[in-house]
């Protein structure tokens, strides 16, 4: 009796302490759950709530056969977390050791451990090999969390130098720099996303939802073909070399559609270290050279005079063996004629020949068939900083306009409207935009700006002066080729100096134009006659293109090609 | 009541019970599949960004092969091809495939 009342007073204790157990457990859970509940929920979010940036990758731009010619890889950038300055900088020593780092690099990291920052780059967007050389120092266990790497988008230029100056580049954070992805850079970038993640404690995601959809920048198919672009740099950069020239410029375009096959500038650059090439050396000369364009621009006049039909056929113009004066000013020829006809003044450039015809055309006229050609406004392809030229209006004209215009001289033109000209009489008389971008929706159809008569005759004209005229090194056994020289003074300090441009514009196969090309070499030492310096250059590329697009002359054995 | 009765009652409780067992039972297996499935998709995920990035590499690696300078220099120093000289005459033959 006794023990069981004990028992009762046991079970009444232990029931006693049970409950007291329970309602401190059930209190810390409403605490927790009720009165703390936005407290806790906050921590909980922090810990497994996560919003990770997904990265826009670039476009990649290919030429018009698919080939890549730039790309952005995901790459690593590392850095630095500092929180002993003793620690890293014997890090950065070790990783100084395994990467290559220009001094004042190091020494500015090395400064900035010292000075205590927290957060440091020391190398962005690591090359595969770097990356792997350098990521036992992160597992490290004595140096855990010292460094450390983010992804980031790396652009790369497979193909090195080629097309340089229409691809433009890249800066550090992937901002455009110039070329193709600067023009194009808002459909390029591509835009940022987000993705809400939740993570356990093992840092692994176990659920996710992607706030903003990241958009992949659009992919860009270039006009140009990288096999024929190859050549055509080859081919200039050895003509440069061998001019002594400050530079050049060689234009390729389909005359069928006007899209650009080729397009050099020399000098050349990296688009890989374009933040560190200097200004001269990024300009394209093809659309930012401004120059006086000489006797190629006599084909303007030509076709003016075609066109309003002011020449007959056979009828000869004094050109006054070589010396003609207007007002105060003298025009020469280099080769000095008596008389020629309306075709020998553009066969054998003479300038005298194309002042009279000038003159006989008038101001209003030949102005408003200059406009026609494209001259005086960009052409409107799709690369930065094109430049308009310089055509001033008819009441602008000086007492010698008229005969300085109708030899290339009171006007400033680009190589590119050039090369949009000379394709006017390769694509039977209409002026097409040349276009970069090989899926641009046409605009615009071209428009007629000469007849088919006048474009046939001028076309007969041009090949005559490669086959007899000033255009004679430019020919191509079996194959018509149709062009014309040009070489003009430069201006300097306002005045035109004694160095020259040197240019050859043509077209070929003459009676079927497939390709327009137009070469342009500055300021060429010793030898800096267009038909001396260019037109070698058009023969050299013209040769590869045939080869490339097999366009084989018309000799005695088919499918050859004479050199 | 009776024990008929109470038997009854208890049966309802285990009832109950076994339904609320149930359906705690299927909510907590539902919860724990979609956190699997989120794992496997989040690992999915990742591997076709992992392959998209090696597809880029292996691209851009192709196109760095192809580099014509490159070529050109195989072609030249390792093959021992001349370019043609002046004078020279070449004849291309095509394939009869083309």
């Amino acid at each position: 009796m006794n023990s069981n009342r004990q028992g009762k007073k046991r079970f009444f204790v232990i029931s006693i302490f049970f409950f007291i157990w329970i309602f401190l457990i059930a209190f810390r859970l409403f605490d927790m759950q009720v009165l703390d509940y936005t407290t806790y929920m906050a921590k909980v979010k922090a810990q497994t709530n996560r919003v990770e940036t997904l990265h826009a990758k670039r476009g990649t731009i290919t030429d018009r056969n698919g080939e890549i010619l730039a790309i952005s890889l995901l790459s690593k950038s590392a850095f630095i977390s500092n929180k002993d300055n003793g620690l890293s900088l014997g890090v950065f020593n070790r990783f100084c050791e395994l990467v290559a780092l220009g001094r004042p690099q190091r020494m500015n990291i090395i400064k900035r451990i010292r000075r205590g920052e927290k957060f440091i780059w020391i190398k962005r967007k690591l090359t595969d090999e770097e990356f792997l050389k350098i990521r036992p120092l992160a597992l490290d266990k004595e140096t855990a969390g010292t460094i450390d790497f983010i992804d980031e988008y790396r652009r790369v230029y497979p193909q090195k130098k080629l097309a340089s100056h229409i691809l433009g580049g890249v800066g550090i954070d992937e901002q455009a720099l110039g070329g193709i992805e600067t023009s194009l850079d808002p459909e390029i970038k591509g835009r940022g996303g987000k993705l809400k993640v939740l993570i356990d404690a093992r840092k692994k995601i176990f659920q996710f939802k992607v706030m903003e959809q990241p958009l992949t920048g659009r992919d860009i198919h270039l006009s140009i073909d990288s096999g024929l672009q190859f050549f055509v740099e080859r081919v200039l950069a050895a003509a440069v070399e061998r001019s002594g020239g400050a530079g050049g410029t060689i234009i390729v375009l389909d005359s069928r559609d006007g899209q650009v096959l080729a397009m050099a500038s020399n000098p050349d650059y990296c688009p890989e270290s374009i933040w560190s090439t200097p200004q001269p050396v990024l300009k394209n000369k093809a659309i930012s050279f401004l120059y006086d364009p000489g006797s190629t621009f006599k084909i303007v006049l030509a076709a003016a005079a075609l066109e309003n039909r002011i020449c007959g056929r056979e009828e000869m113009f004094d050109c006054h063996n070589g010396v003609f004066t207007i007002r105060d000013r003298q025009i020469t020829d280099v080769h000095p004629f008596a008389r020629l006809s309306f075709e020998d003044i553009i066969v054998h450039s003479s300038n005298i020949g194309a002042a009279q015809i000038g003159r006989r055309l008038g101001k209003e006229k030949y102005f408003q068939s200059i406009q026609k050609f494209g001259f005086g406004s960009r052409t409107g392809i799709q690369l930065p900083a094109e430049e308009n030229g310089i055509l001033n209006p008819p009441q602008k004209w000086s007492g010698v306009s008229l005969a300085y215009l109708s030899h290339g001289y009171e006007i400033a033109v680009t190589p590119l409207q050039m090369a949009t000209a000379f394709n006017v009489l390769a694509s039977g008389g209409f002026f097409i935009r040349p276009e970069i971008i090989r899926d641009t929706v046409p605009g615009a159809g071209p428009a007629r700006v000469l007849s088919a008569a006048s474009q046939q005759r001028l076309t007969e004209i041009l090949t005559a002066v490669v086959s007899r005229g000033t255009g004679k090194q430019a020919g191509i056994e079996g194959m018509e080729i149709a062009g014309k020289t040009g070489t003009a003074h430069k201006i300097k300090m306002g005045k035109y100096a004694n160095s020259y441009v040197s240019s050859f514009g043509g077209f070929f196969p003459a009676q079927d134009p497939q390709v327009t090309v137009f070469v342009m070499i500055d300021e060429p030492q010793g030898l800096h006659f267009g038909g001396d310096v260019a037109a070698p250059v058009f023969k050299a590329i013209s040769e590869k293109i045939m080869l490339y697009l097999k366009l084989f002359p018309d000799l005695p054995v088919q499918n050859e090609i004479r050199l | 009541m009776n024990s008929k009765g109470r038997s009854l009652a208890d049966f309802r409780l285990a009832i109950l019970a076994f339904f609320i067992f149930f359906i705690l039972f299927i909510y907590s297996s539902l919860n724990l599949k979609n956190v699997d499935l989120g794992y496997q998709q989040h690992e999915l995920l990742l591997a076709e960004k992992n392959l998209r990035l090696e597809i880029d590499s292996l691209q851009a690696r192709k196109a760095e092969l192809l580099n014509l300078e490159r070529m050109e220099r195989i072609a030249v120093e390792e093959l021992g091809y001349q370019y043609p000289e002046a004078g020279q005459i070449i004849r291309v033959v095509e394939n009869g495939n083309e």
